[in-house]
């Protein structure tokens, strides 16, 4: 019975011959399935990325309004007008404060789900920081702008907890404060950390739970205590994880247009700039150029992220 | 010299439970300054956790631990001078070699001069010169667990714990390794505790042993004791591949009505004796046959030397045996 059966089994049809080929010409499989998303990437992402580099070297001729296609880098020189350098400042300082701030709530909740939810706890945690991401943006903004309204809870609770003169006071300052908490960059600030900070949390969460246990106790084995563990095991090990919900957290912040429009005392960041010179004042190049921006800040913080040895664990 | 009296580590009725699991259940176990001792067992026995009890990363239910005399039931991991070698090594992926073994005196505040030195001096130790810039990425397994052995040797504990240190290693380096950790140990004369489930690892290597069942220990003594005069079926069962006599069979060979465990090298076959069996299996092992006879239900399996005749499978014989030789147990 055994000897009746065949050395090599009958092709049953197209995909047995399909398969046939792949397995003679792996290559083949790997271009057919690398082509699309390499033209996707290269032709629409890179190359509209090409075309707004192009556009900051070309300026605008302040007479006719027309953009000159001819390379300049007078665009540029006009980013360190004081009005645009202070843009870029209030934009970055902004930027700075939301990744910090996100980090540090961020990790407690991270560090939670990685070493100690297990089951539904940790169905729960991915609920929770997702939850938010699957509703509009929009909405979220306009719900926060209520909530840190002067007739918002926050003031309401404020008020009865008896710290509404120090509110008052707070909101008095001249570099943050506004009439109320929806009117000042405070407020603009919370809800920038509020909205990114699933971004940070994950990421967060994902490198914690590649530090296995036994590394933790190790370090209490050798004599660490817990500060010295989490400064000389913990941290380096999760920085690449760090580094990455910082980059989320600070290129978001960086190129947000909306939040600083509804949130905050209409004063300009990057991405409104970008949003308004390519519209109403309808001057690309310099769009263009505060385009840019970010996409160098990023460069920067990228090179400091490596020097700092964020990506020797990865 | 005589040796210190005060025992390395002491348990005193200790039980550690994980919910309605026994984990450990009210253990009492001295381990002698200076001793290689080896806590065998089966998964889930309650090895690993009675190691763990020790260097303080589980909390005991119930009882007493004591290092070197000193109740450290309440002292976290840091501060028992115990360290440990883990059975994935646990090196800092981001720390250099010499780092990964300086680490120890590094959180003690000792200076990097002295650190250095010292890290040299334990990577000497365990012939690892000249590979201290290097990450421990680019080691062998074998070359990682030495790091390992370095790295906890390096705040001199007073016992040296090492989980199923040698499970990650191929037959060939294990056997090498064996040999090293014995004579390590008995240079730095400092007490080596191991965990592992290979009983042969155990024996070869321990001066003294626990057997762990199901949260107790089922025997404690010499590797000979345990070997050879294994106090009930699962110790037989576990430490060697001695054959289990129940109570009828011990009576028909000549003992008394009683389990007892017999060692496969002390029965030879006969072609007449008081019991009669059918040869089941053969299996050549070089330097004799390991022959196994069916009698009823029971195995029994028997030795015989090169040189003498195979009996053919299906064939009958008898065991026999010098009385000495049957073991009487407890249960």
């Amino acid at each position: 019975m055994l000897s009746d059966a065949p050395a090599v089994l009958p092709e049953r049809g197209p995909a047995d011959r399909l398969t046939a080929v792949f397995w003679r010409h792996p290559r083949v499989l790997l271009v057919l399935l690398l082509t699309p998303p390499l033209l996707w990437l290269g032709v629409v992402y890179l190359g509209s990325l090409a075309a707004l580099l192009l556009q900051s070297f070309y300026s605008i001729d302040e007479f006719s309004g027309l953009v000159v296609p001819e390379f300049t880098l007078k665009t540029y020189a006009e980013l360190f007008r004081a009005q645009n350098l202070d843009i870029i400042l209030r934009t970055l300082t902004m930027a700075v404060l939301v990744t910090l701030t996100s980090a540090v709530i961020a990790f407690p909740i991270a560090y939670f789900a990685a070493r100690f939810a297990r089951g539904r706890w940790k169905a729960l945690f991915y609920l929770g920081v997702m939850l938010p991401l699957w509703s509009s943006y929009l909405v979220k903004v306009y719900a926060w702008k209520l909530i840190l309204a002067r007739e918002g809870i926050v003031t309401w609770l404020a008020e009865r907890a008896g710290a509404g003169p120090l509110l008052g006071r707070a909101l008095d300052e001249q570099w943050f404060g506004g009439s109320s908490l929806s009117t000042s960059p405070v407020g603009t600030f919370i809800v920038f950390v509020y909205i990114w900070m699933p971004y940070m949390i994950l990421p967060m969460q994902a490198a914690l739970e590649r530090v296995p246990g036994s590394m933790l106790e190790a370090a209490a084995d050798l004599g660490a205590s817990r500060g010295q563990a989490f400064r000389t095991v913990i941290l380096p090990l999760a920085l690449p994880g760090i580094v990455a919900g910082s980059i989320f957290t600070f290129s978001l912040t960086l190129g947000d247009y909306i939040i600083p429009q509804i949130i905050g005392n209409s004063a300009r960041f990057i991405g409104l700039a970008v949003y308004q010179f390519q519209g109403t004042a309808g001057n690309l190049p310099l769009a263009a150029a505060f385009a840019v921006v970010p996409i160098v800040i990023m460069l920067v913080y990228l090179a400091i992220a490596k020097r700092l040895g964020a990506f020797d664990a990865l | 010299m005589t040796p210190d009296p005060t025992p390395a580590v002491e348990f005193r009725a200790v039980s550690r439970h994980f919910g309605a699991v026994r984990a450990v259940d009210s253990v009492d176990l001295t381990i002698a300054e200076g001793a290689f001792f080896a806590m065998l067992g089966p998964s889930g026995s309650g090895k690993t956790t009675c190691l763990r009890l020790i260097s303080g990363f589980e909390k005991p239910s119930a009882g007493h631990i004591l290092i070197h005399g000193q109740d450290v039931s309440d002292v976290p991991p840091n501060r028992r001078n115990v360290n440990t070698v883990f059975q994935d090594y646990a090196l800092f992926p981001h720390m250099t070699v010499r780092e990964n073994v300086a680490y120890g005196l590094m959180v003690k505040g000792v200076d990097r001069r002295r650190r250095r030195d010292k890290a040299e001096e334990l990577l000497a130790l365990v012939k690892l010169q000249g590979y201290g810039d290097r990450r421990p990425g680019q080691l062998s397994g074998g070359q990682r667990q030495r790091v390992a052995l370095a790295r906890a040797l390096i705040n001199e504990p007073r016992a040296l714990l090492l989980d199923e240190p040698l499970g990650a290693l191929d037959l060939k380096l294990r056997e090498a390794m064996q040999d090293e950790l014995k004579a390590l140990q008995k240079r730095l004369g400092i007490t080596f505790v191991f965990v592992t489930h290979d009983q042969h690892e155990a024996l070869s290597m321990a001066d003294s042993l626990a057997v762990f069942n199901e949260g107790k220990i089922a025997q404690i003594g010499t590797p000979e004791d345990v070997y050879t005069r294994p106090k009930s079926r699962f110790v037989a069962d576990f430490v060697g591949s001695s054959n289990v006599l129940p109570p009828k069979l011990t009576r028909a060979l000549g003992g008394p009505a009683a389990w007892a465990s017999l060692r496969p090298e002390s029965v030879r076959l006969a072609a007449v004796g008081p019991v009669r069996g059918t040869v089941s299996a053969v299996r050549y092992l070089g330097a004799g046959s390991r022959v196994v006879l069916r009698i009823g239900e029971v195995e029994v399996a028997a030795y015989v030397p090169a040189g003498d005749p195979i009996p053919d499978i299906g064939s009958e014989a008898s065991p026999v045996f010098a009385p000495a030789a049957l073991h009487v147990m407890e249960g």
